[in-house]
């Protein structure tokens, strides 16, 4: 088999995307999980420029790791597990995270869209930033569904993940917010699993709170830009 | 464990049969969220393996997205056009909406509490 065979197998494609996650995720547990370090932020650069090196089409790769890209779905549906083992805390404090769930998603959304719009973008660019604090997964099948570029979305979802678990606790401490089940809610619903993962990182309560801003966001952004899709 | 795969498949391509038949705009693993969350209001129970599974695919999350970040390999002049205003954008809207949310949670939590406290 020649070389060039080998790298149109699938097998190749995937195990470099596993192989090279791996890598950089162990470095990322090195770095005491800094956000900067994030495996996702360094792999993705490494394998584009692996494609353009050798002349691969991405389509080509997608094709190979759609393994990796099917697991998504199964993972959004799991998210109602930790939201109903939550459900005694919801239900306790059903009003604060229903009004701040709310106040969190149209901020998110107007704030990314307004701001972005100052600059003119193109319909496909304001669409895969709308979703940007839903996690990864939801924000790509949101932005493809506006419209918009779902690797786009993906990548501004990290981003935005990388910003919320650096700035959340100089921010929130600037606001002398010291309630743990506030700062955690509000983490999640900014900064979806990277926020939630920085969370853990300081306080259990906080965590919970912002794995289940992350869950609800999902719904709650999901929901609300299917209806503005609905009447444009 | 093969149940709980079973069950979280059923409940995405059930919430992707909604969105095809009924038009929702809603992703189908999103109506499939919510399905599941009926199923486990509906047939409350241990469910260890569902757990596990859950567990598994959630820590493993950030790896499945990287075949989708890659595709920005045919972005680059998106990228390099409105490369800045995305920083923008997306900084600012996260340092907005974890301000609003925190404050807004804060206050409502104030109220419930002052609302029990009263005769």
């Amino acid at each position: 088999m020649n070389e060039a065979a080998l790298l149109a197998t699938p097998l190749f494609w995937l195990t470099a995307t596993i192989g090279l996650f791996e890598a950089f995720d162990t470095l990322s547990r090195r770095m005491n999980r800094h956000p900067l370090c994030h495996p996702v932020l360094w792999s993705t650069p490494v394998l584009i420029a692996m494609l353009l090196a050798t002349g691969t089409t991405y389509e080509t790769y997608k094709a190979a790791t759609m393994p990796l890209s099917l697991l998504l779905g199964p993972a959004v549906v799991g998210l109602a597990v930790p939201v109903w083992r939550e459900r005694e805390r919801i239900r306790r404090l059903a009003a604060p995270i229903a009004l701040a769930l709310i106040a969190g998603a149209v901020t998110s959304m107007v704030s990314a869209v307004g701001v972005l719009a100052l600059f003119g973008p193109p319909w496909t660019i304001l669409a895969s930033i709308a979703p940007r604090a839903t996690t990864t997964p939801v924000a790509m099948a949101v932005a493809g569904q506006l419209g918009g570029i779902p690797a786009l979305a993906a990548v501004i979802v990290l981003f935005a993940g990388v910003v919320g678990a650096m700035i959340a606790t100089p921010v929130l401490n600037l606001l002398g917010l010291r309630d743990y089940r506030a700062r955690g809610f509000a983490i999640g619903v900014a900064a979806h699993g990277m926020g939630a993962a920085r969370a853990f990182q300081v306080d259990a309560t906080a965590g919970a709170l912002a794995s289940l801003g992350m869950a609800l966001n999902a719904v709650a952004t999901a929901a609300l830009l299917s209806l503005v899709a609905a009447l444009v | 464990m093969l149940r709980a795969i079973f069950l979280l498949l059923a409940c995405q391509l059930a919430g992707e049969g909604i969105h095809r038949l009924s038009g929702i705009a809603l992703p189908g693993a999103v109506i499939g969220m919510v399905l599941l969350l009926c199923w486990l209001a509906l047939f409350p129970r241990e469910r260890p393996g569902l757990g596990a599974v859950t567990a598994w695919l959630t820590a493993h999350l950030a790896v499945m997205f990287v075949p989708a970040a890659v595709g920005l390999v045919d972005e680059g002049a998106v990228l390099s056009r409105y490369g800045v205003s995305l920083v923008i954008a997306t900084t600012l809207s996260t340092v907005l909406t974890l301000v609003v949310t925190a404050l807004v949670f804060r206050w409502a939590l104030r109220r419930v509490a002052s609302e029990s406290e009263a005769p």
